[in-house]
């Protein structure tokens, strides 16, 4: 959702200039600050949309008592075994379609006509299934992250320059080592934005889920506190949720830096 | 007798019902550099691709000296692997220690010592195409394959290569078969040019390697004229074959 300043690549300068560093800053600071005089001068009702210092104090007293860690760390636990899972699999899946025309000829196909069923549609499904328990959150999100992993490792594979394929067979490259040094580095940046947005999806899934069924989880504190009309605390969950969807894009955007540093060693030349 | 490295012997090649190749015959022998020139789509690299074995022959035989012949090609464009740095792209990134050192070796043999860690992006066209011609030579090729290795280059660095190329395969003794549709590239870089037109060979003349310009002028006019003939009078097919 607030993913956007995350989304635009800017080209790396040796020595950024300071205003480059602050701009970014700028409005989300004035919108806190302002919000903040709106409700400490009375013009907001503090009942409805309690002060940024409100919501603040309210994640210090639920973190002091524990209950802000046990939540967030039992949805980051969902999150990342919903994702590793399904992420396998998906990713499994895509490399053998995108290698192998059996396996194409054979998975395929259907995998088109499950992606198209929206996966939060399966919760009625899942929840009389599975049950409220972990099992149900997990799949789904694992159901979630499955597809586009999937689609983008197919994708990237089928699509690595043929010419480059046929240089590593005329050089003699084994069937492995044309795998290893030609086609997976030219599927990784399209695997990559799969994951990239499979991490998006993990998190939306993971919201839905815990806030229609579950006993615990970020998701749960907030339905929670929205029953006791409890503003401060739902305002904290939305703000966890952004923290940690801004904090796996970051590892995602350090994930392909670290992967793709030879995108951006550009000659400059005129 | 004399040794031959490859001889296409009646060779043809189709596509579905569409004839790239019909009836090409030539050798190659050991040490020469051999032009192939014609028109686009008159089928060289086809024939090109038939020699490195990328594909077979729909019709007649390839004899190689041996089996196991170590064909190179240097394709048109570099094809060098953009996430690899340029020496990592002529070990293929290998971990022995020996392929390491050769490939340092033969990175500074075509003067780009200082480029190993430098990713293909960062080099020029040229630069490009002589770490490619280095990755060719990394397995010591008997036969050295190159489908118009400097098409994409300006007219300078074209030349400033034509002498590169011409001076490594030289020194190294090789065996090279150059493709190309520049008739005054192949006056001035082979000892034998053939000329390939509508998916066979139609003439042959020799080269004019090593001459000077006005060799190579009347060299490649004579070749022009033979690719601009409006269409092939048999008889010169055969007066080509009766030479050899
Ligand atoms: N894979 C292919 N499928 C169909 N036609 C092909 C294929 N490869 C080459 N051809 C055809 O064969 C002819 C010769 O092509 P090519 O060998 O590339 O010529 P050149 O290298 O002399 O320009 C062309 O008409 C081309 O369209
Ligand atoms: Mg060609």
């Amino acid at each position: 959702m607030e993913n956007v300043t995350g989304m635009t690549k800017t080209k790396k300068t040796h020595r950024p200039l300071s205003w480059q560093r602050v701009l970014p800053w700028v409005i989300p600071v004035l919108i806190i600050l302002a919000w903040q005089v709106a409700v400490s001068a009375g013009w907001l009702n503090s009942n409805l949309l309690p002060s940024p210092l409100a919501v603040l104090q309210d994640g210090v007293k639920l973190a002091a008592s524990g209950e802000l860690m046990k939540n967030v760390s039992i949805s980051l636990f969902r999150a990342l075994t919903g994702f590793a899972i399904g992420g396998s699999i998906g990713f499994i899946l895509g490399m053998a379609n995108g290698l192998s025309k059996v396996s194409r000829a054979l998975f395929d196909s259907t995998i088109q006509m499950l992606r198209n069923i929206p996966h939060l549609s399966l919760i009625p499904l899942v929840i009389i299934l599975l049950g409220i328990g972990e099992g149900a959150k997990i799949s789904l999100v694992a159901v979630g992250v499955m597809f586009p992993v999937y689609i983008n490792t197919y994708h990237g594979i089928t699509r690595v320059d043929p010419e480059l394929i046929e240089m590593g067979k005329a050089y003699g490259l084994s069937k492995r080592q044309l795998l290893a040094k030609v086609i997976f580095p030219g599927a990784l940046p399209t695997i990559l934005v799969g994951i990239r947005y499979a991490l998006g999806v993990m998190w939306t899934t993971l919201i839905v889920a815990e806030t229609i069924s579950s006993s615990s989880g970020i998701g749960y504190m907030a339905t929670n506190a929205q029953e006791f009309m409890n503003m401060d605390t739902v305002l904290l969950c939305i703000l966890m949720y952004a923290l940690l969807g801004k904090a796996s894009d970051l590892i995602a955007k350090a994930l392909e830096d670290i992967c793709l540093g030879w995108q951006q060693t550009g000659r400059s030349e005129g | 007798m004399e040794t031959t490295l490859i001889t296409l012997d009646r060779i043809g090649k189709t596509y579905g019902d569409k004839t790239a190749l019909h009836d090409v015959n030539f050798t190659i022998y050991p040490g020469e550099f051999v032009a192939l020139v014609g028109m686009s789509g008159g089928g060289k690299s086809t024939i090109l691709r038939l020699i490195a074995e990328l594909e077979q022959p729909t019709a007649g035989t390839i004899t190689r000296a041996q089996a196991d012949l170590v064909v190179r090609v240097m394709f048109q464009n570099d094809r060098l692997l953009p996430w690899m740095t340029t020496l990592d792209n002529l070990s293929f990134d290998s971990h022995d220690k020996a392929q390491q050192d050769k490939a340092k070796k033969t990175l500074a043999s075509v003067g780009l010592k200082d480029f190993a860690d430098q990713y293909p992006n960062q080099l020029s066209g040229g630069q490009k195409q002589r770490v490619a011609l280095a990755r060719a030579l990394m397995a010591d090729p008997q036969l050295l394959l190159l489908d118009e290795p400097l098409g994409a280059l300006d007219a300078l660095t074209r030349r400033n290569m034509q002498q590169f190329i011409g001076q490594v395969c030289d020194q190294g003794h090789l065996t090279t078969l150059l493709i190309t549709h520049d008739v005054d590239e192949a006056a001035r870089m082979a000892d034998r040019i053939i000329v390939i037109k509508n998916g066979t060979n139609v003439y042959e003349a020799a080269g004019a390697k090593g001459q000077n310009a006005e060799t190579v002028a009347k060299v490649a006019e004579e070749v022009l004229q033979v690719i601009l003939r409006p269409d092939d009078d048999p008889t010169q097919v055969e007066a080509v074959a009766a030479r050899d």
